[in-house]
């Protein structure tokens, strides 16, 4: 197991397109480090260059304390599982663990001790006499991973190894990939655009946008304390909500205005907001710390356009200045359509945007 | 009965007659060609010329003005033809060996001619089993030789088909995995010499062969057909490598290959039903070829161009001809089945 340094890495495709722009990255021993983001991010690519399948334009690698920018895959002792899985269709299951192994020269014994236990450990010990063709998505799917965990790699790579599985399956591969690190402990760089795949899997998250980084931290972290608001609108099902308005200094407290509300702040963020030197700012609410309130305590009132229930809770929509805006909302009391809602902003949660930036103003950088 | 239900009865019975009308528009000339390769000459010359090669010759034996009087029993008129008057047994042997394709020998001959002498009959009736195969042993005896030319054509179908696997495979992969410049265009310009008819550009081909030392050789020949089966090789192994995804050959790479263990374990497999497509079309392109076959042979001929020949001039039998031209499509039969079992692949047993 060991680190992976990814410095000043560069990657460009003919002259123009910048896959990957100046990424400067830590991944840690035994960390499960997702690399999330829209496609076209640059995710795949940087994943693709550590594996040695794309050369780097600039930049370094480092596993540990070892150099691996310019070698070939097959030297750098790393593992992958490809979106389509790439388990070879013309070799048993069992082969296309061993071949791998026979690769490096290992014994019969050796082999098929590792081959048991590996396909043990995934659950896939009846199907090593079959070939991949003979096997659901989700099965070649295990295949895939139980070769990856067989060559005991220093790092695991996974190219949205879940994207190609049905909905169901997804979920429940992800639950057995983050059990399978748990008992491998390998270092692990997992890419995918599907962010709540990301939020269930990761230690911690790398939100890409356009070749570089545009935050990084634990779940939590990216999602309770979004850096800007390309981070905000990515992270969460429904995603943030965003409220124009500008401060107003009322009665020795600040308020943000707006032209269907006025809140006056909790002291919490008005010290926030002490620092801010402009007016204009955006209010980035998650779904479910707007909140329904009888209408004496309510920030604004509204009618609600759409109510799509979800078993556990309900998601009420309703237009906000051209916008739709999205609450999660326990399933008690029942709303409908058409319904007049009192609504308020949790205080505690609220985070806010320099609009012209658009990074968070509770951050440094744009303090 | 509704008018629906006629309906559907009349569009069946349109389409079986369509089926039928295909399959003998399709069958019947092979057929009429096998016949045709196991009739004895008389039957062969004959009118209406018969469905079947007869198994045994009816004859009859008499006495004639010659000598001997040979009759034999002509399905087509119901009766005996006579056919030969003498009292030369040689004669008259080989004429049944040959043109009746009958099997007999001196002996046997001697004791129906004892027969008749011994019975004081008029006549006396004999059957004697026929030789089927007389027409292909024939072909391969009388015709200039066949036999090293069969070798030849088979020399030169197989060179044609490592040549044109190994330049246009290799070419096909690079035209699957690799952009370049001009790729397009370079991948369509393949088939333009496909375009050029042998008889067109015979006397270039033939001045560059002389010059190369080549002319009248195998290798000349099979060098002419792999640039044929190249471009069409090309195309079909291109089509196979984009089939097999890029991430095999990572995987491999990533588990530990080289890039050449990557091709050879993974993709060559993989690939291997469109190879198989790839070398039997070589195959039947180089075996079947003639035009060029003639014009750039000239004492080492391809067998082609020995059944070609035994369709020309006055030694030209139709039935030899049919032998000949049997005796050249079973081998190309046999590879097309055998060839065959890995192609299915590409649709049944194995997907990429």
């Amino acid at each position: 197991m060991a680190e992976v340094y990814l410095n000043h890495l560069t990657k460009r495709f003919g002259k123009n397109v910048v896959a990957v722009n100046d990424l400067n990255l830590q991944v840690h021993d035994r960390e499960f480090l997702v690399l999330l983001g829209p496609s076209g991010c640059g995710k795949t690519t940087t994943m693709r260059m550590i594996a040695g399948l794309e050369e780097v334009t600039e930049g370094t690698i480092f596993l540990g304390d070892r150099e691996i920018t310019d070698l070939p895959p097959r030297k750098r002792n790393v593992s992958m599982v490809f979106q389509n899985y790439a388990v070879w269709p013309h070799m048993t299951v069992y082969d296309n663990i061993a071949y791998p192994l026979r690769l490096k020269k290992m014994s019969k014994q050796e082999i098929d001790k590792i081959v048991k236990d590996v396909a043990e450990m995934t659950s896939i010990g009846e199907l090593l006499d079959r070939y991949p063709t003979q096997l659901s998505g989700g099965q070649q799917q295990r295949v895939a991973v139980t070769r990856a965990i067989a060559v005991y790699p220093e790092v695991f790579l996974m190219d949205e190894p879940l994207s190609n599985l049905d909905a169901k399956l997804r979920v429940a591969m992800r639950t057995e990939l983050k059990a399978i690190h748990a008992k491998t402990e390998a270092t692990t760089i997992f890419v995918t655009h599907d962010q709540s795949e990301a939020m269930s899997v990761a230690d911690r998250i790398v939100i890409m946008r356009e070749g570089e980084i545009e935050q990084m931290g634990t779940p939590e972290e990216v999602y309770d304390n979004s850096a800007n608001m390309f981070v905000a609108d990515f992270i969460g099902t429904p995603p943030t909500n965003f409220f124009d308005g500008e401060i107003r200094r009322a009665n020795g407290t600040l308020h943000v205005v707006n032209p269907r509300f006025d809140m006056a702040l909790s002291p919490e963020n008005a010290a926030l907001l002490q620092a801010y030197g402009k007016r204009d700012l955006v209010i980035g609410v998650r779904p479910e710390n707007i909140l329904l309130v009888d209408e004496a305590d309510a920030l604004l009132s509204t009618d609600v356009l759409v109510v799509e229930p979800q078993g556990s809770h309900q998601v009420i929509s309703f237009e906000f200045a051209n916008k739709i805006v999205k609450i999660v909302a326990p399933t008690h009391p029942p709303v409908s359509a058409g319904d007049r809602i009192h609504i308020d902003f949790n205080q505690r949660s609220l985070h806010f945007f320099d609009p012209q930036t658009t990074q968070a103003i509770d951050r440094p950088e744009s303090g | 009965m509704t008018s629906k239900s006629i309906n559907k009865a009349a569009r069946k019975t349109i389409f079986y007659l369509f089926v039928t009308t295909l399959l003998v528009g399709i069958l019947l000339p092979v057929y009429f060609l096998v016949t045709l390769s196991f009739l004895s000459t008389r039957e062969a010359y004959q009118f209406p010329l018969p469905m079947t090669p007869a198994l045994k010759t009816d004859l009859k034996l008499g006495y004639g003005e010659r000598g001997y009087l040979l009759s034999v029993w002509e399905r087509s008129e119901d009766d005996y033809a006579t056919v030969l008057d003498t009292n030369d047994l040689d004669k008259m042997r080989v004429y049944i060996q040959s043109i009746l394709g009958t099997k007999i020998t001196d002996e046997e001959l001697a004791e129906q001619i004892a027969r008749l002498e011994s019975s004081g009959e008029e006549e006396v009736f004999f059957t004697q089993p026929r030789n089927l195969l007389y027409n292909y042993e024939t072909f391969f005896r009388v015709t200039r030789d066949a036999v090293p030319a069969l070798m030849r054509s088979i020399q030169i179908a197989l060179i044609t088909i490592v040549i044109s696997l190994v330049i246009g495979g290799m070419a096909g992969y690079a035209f699957a995995r690799y952009l370049f410049r001009g790729r397009d265009a370079l991948k369509f310009s393949v088939l333009f010499v496909r375009m050029f008819p042998g008889v067109a550009i015979a006397i270039p081909m033939v001045l560059i062969l002389a010059n190369m030392g080549l002319y009248d050789q195998p290798m000349g020949l099979a060098l002419i057909y792999s640039v044929g089966s190249i471009g069409l090789t090309v195309w079909i192994t291109a089509s196979i490598f984009l089939g097999i995804p890029v991430s095999m050959e990572e995987a491999a790479q990533v588990f530990g290959a080289t890039k050449l263990q990557s091709f050879v374990r993974i993709t060559l497999p993989l690939a291997f039903p469109g190879l198989a497509a790839a070398a039997m079309y070589a195959f039947l392109g180089a075996w079947n070829e003639t035009v060029a076959a003639i014009i750039l042979t000239q004492f080492n001929p391809t067998f082609s161009v020995v059944v070609y020949q035994t369709l020309l001039g006055a030694t030209g039998q139709v039935n030899l001809a049919a032998a000949g031209g049997i005796a050249m499509a079973v081998p190309a039969v046999f590879f097309t089945f055998f060839i065959r079992k890995y192609i299915n692949q590409m649709w049944g047993g194995m997907r990429v």
